[in-house]
């Protein structure tokens, strides 16, 4: 039996197939752009042609993500604050708590024993300290989002940067600029700055050592290193980490294939 | 047979049409007008001395659902008020800048304010804003915040000297004397329209509950908080208690199949209301009681108006709106309310425009998750300004929320 997740994300738009036996079978992350109905079918179509499988052979599918009931081919929705936390427990086991920073929010998840959601907390309304503010950052740099990390991991001399409103970063990197700042020192103030943010929210649902980076900013390691100096604790996060959403959705997709096949026994 | 059937909706909209219809011909009649808060207000002392009654933060909510306050909110904006003065403010200033010109007419100008700050201080500025628009005189009415477990007499024999110098004021506005056997009457019948809303509100303590606490209810709250002290507002409760009572019989609810029983913090978000109440719907949720409707006055346990004292129970009535109490007080309050109404969760709508309701929301949350083991819920939008909601992000904490929920109550099974 194969099932799929997918996770449409605010910027980018995540697919995972999985085997009932809980092995990942294929994945695909495209961006979601303006038409979202059409990024849930790329990713899909993109997860398939990566595992090699007919769409009539999954069985199963939940949508997850801002753009879940833009899921149109899938059968359930459900958020991705419960799939991450699902898709985490099970990938990493003993996970206590869920930091998920994507393009435009950040969710902290305190998790149970079985990958259920014990609490949660998220930002407010803007897009502070998100995904999007480190694009910001990368932008009035002149770097790729995905070299940033490793950038601000050779700083010597962290800058102390307060502010993390999306708008305002740039007119605050550009004076440190001229003041003759190193970019490295300048982005990892910027690390830093989300880093503090995240804890906050962390704190605010019960922080437990055992903690799952997850969403598209996991794979940056220079906040992976900003947390765990901010935390003092290690930070689980891997190359799975940003299609943890999907994961747990299809973790669900499978739970219900298999209710439905047995209905007596969930 | 279904004999009440949305009466409390229907009534209710018949009624506030009629005083709407009134107000806009005040002026014209040379009829005095009087402007005032809702929260804790005088009005069986206005009414004793024939004042018509203009509430704003009421024009401002009738705005809000009627998806008219943006409009006033802007004018408000260009003619200077910042982003962050309160919604329920702008949208009313807005109004006065239009000459009085609203969704439902004409309002009528003030020939008295009365500003019962009652937990908000912006309501003074508010007040003074429009003394000066529309010159015309401003009495406050100092009501001070209930702070400890009790109030102090003191505190009541201050409001009542207060009134008494009000009352000299109404008499020189309007060239009238008061009747103290009219406002026993007016007090008499406040008092007993103010049992039968506790009834109403007390019938969601059912299992399941005819009536949500808080949809409903802000719905079912405009006569109690606006027409107390007429026997139009008593015919009113007599009416919505009957509806409930059928409701029972017949086994209807407000939704089709109760599955969560909350109780709510927070005003609602007007200008989105019906969207709002959709989020909680889909999963089967009635809110069975809520802070809200509480914000006129807190007649739970036991406070009434009452004809033996009619002042002292004015004044009393002044103090004891939701927003005038001390959190200790508030949060007490939602504690009784998850207990006695059989809540499984508490949700906490912040909303922007009030400081005065979401402070504190966060402690709230805190000591319910950690002390009572509640699970709790905290989103945020706007009362008044239609910017401030977004659906999407509401839609996935709520969500979230009640999958939580339901996981462990199948858990538990």
């Amino acid at each position: 039996m194969i099932v799929a997740g997918i996770d449409v994300g605010s910027t980018a738009t995540k697919g995972v197939l999985l085997h009932a036996d809980g092995r990942i079978l294929g994945r695909a992350l495209v961006p979601t752009g303006a038409n979202v109905v059409r990024a849930a079918e790329r990713a899909f179509q993109e997860a398939l042609r990566t595992a090699g499988i007919e769409d009539w052979e999954v069985c199963f599918i939940v949508g997850t993500g801002y753009g879940r009931y833009k899921v149109q081919f899938g059968h359930a929705q459900i958020t991705e604050i419960s799939c991450h936390a699902k898709g985490a427990q099970f990938l990493m086991p003993g996970t206590r708590t869920v930091l998920d920073i994507g393009g435009q929010d950040t969710k902290a998840i305190k998790v149970g024993e079985a990958g259920e959601v014990l609490d949660f907390c998220m930002n407010d309304k803007c897009a502070a300290g998100t995904g999007r503010f480190l694009e910001a950052a990368a932008g009035v740099l002149g770097l790729d989002l995905a070299e940033i990390g490793d950038v601000s991991l050779r700083s010597r001399d962290p800058l102390r940067v307060t502010n993390v409103c999306t708008v305002f970063v740039e007119s605050e990197i550009v004076s440190h600029l001229a003041k003759g700042r190193k970019v490295e020192d300048i982005l990892r103030g910027v690390h830093n700055a989300i880093a503090a943010r995240s804890l906050a929210l962390l704190r605010r649902v019960g922080y437990e050592p055992g903690l799952a980076f997850t969403g598209g900013v996991s794979r940056n390691r220079g906040m992976v290193r900003a947390l765990e100096e901010r935390l003092g604790s290690p930070v689980h996060a891997s190359e799975d980490s940003p299609f943890m959403g999907a994961i747990g959705a299809a973790l669900y997709a499978r739970e219900r294939a298999e209710h439905a096949a047995a209905p007596g026994k969930a | 047979m279904a004999l009440y059937q949305d009466l409390g909706r229907n009534l209710q909209k018949d009624l506030l049409a009629k005083w709407y219809g009134d107000l806009a011909l005040a002026n014209e009649r040379k009829e005095p007008v009087a402007y005032l808060f809702v929260s804790g207000n005088v009005e069986e002392l206005l009414q004793a001395y024939g004042f018509h009654l203009v509430y704003p933060e009421i024009n401002a909510l009738q705005c809000g659902i009627k998806k008219a306050a943006g409009g006033f909110i802007q004018k408000a904006e260009e003619a200077g008020y910042s982003s962050d003065v309160c919604g329920y403010v702008k949208n009313d200033v807005g109004i006065a800048l239009a000459g009085g010109k609203w969704p439902l007419g004409n309002l009528p100008k003030p020939d008295l304010l009365v500003c019962t700050y009652a937990g908000c201080t912006t309501y003074m500025k508010w007040f003074e804003a429009l003394a000066q628009h529309f010159e015309c005189p401003l009495f406050v009415l100092d009501v001070p915040f209930v702070r400890d477990e009790d109030v102090p007499a003191a505190d009541i024999a201050y409001v009542v000297t207060q009134l008494r110098e009000l009352s000299v004021l109404c008499q020189a506005v309007t060239g009238r004397t008061l009747s103290e056997e009219r406002l026993r009457e007016l007090v008499r019948l406040s008092a007993e329209a103010e049992d039968l809303w506790v009834r109403v509100l007390e019938m969601a303590k059912r299992r399941p509950s005819p009536l949500d606490g808080f949809f409903e209810a802000v719905f079912f709250m405009a006569p109690i908080n606006v027409l107390r002290g007429t026997p139009e507002c008593v015919a009113y409760y007599e009416g919505v208690l009957r509806e409930m009572e059928e409701r029972v019989s017949l086994g209807i609810g407000p939704i089709p199949e109760e599955k969560f029983r909350v109780v709510l913090e927070g005003p609602p978000p007007w200008p989105h209301f019906r969207a709002f109440w959709d989020l909680f719907k889909r999963w089967g949720v009635t809110c069975v009681a809520s802070t809200y409707p509480r914000v006129g006055g807190i007649w739970d346990w036991g406070m009434r108006h009452d004809p033996e004292r009619p002042w002292e129970s004015i004044a009393t009535h002044a103090m004891n709106g939701y927003t005038n109490w001390n959190l200790a007080r508030r949060q007490a309050m939602m504690r009784r309310f998850v207990a006695e109404y059989h809540a499984d969760a508490l949700v906490l709508h912040s909303v922007k425009s009030c400081r005065a309701f979401s402070m504190g929301m966060a402690d709230t949350r805190e000591l319910f998750l950690r002390e009572d083991r509640l699970p709790a819920l905290f989103i945020e939008s706007d009362l008044a300004d239609p910017r401030y909601f977004s659906e999407a992000q509401l839609r996935t904490r709520v969500d979230a929320f009640f999958e939580a929920l339901e996981h462990r109550r199948s858990a538990r099974v």
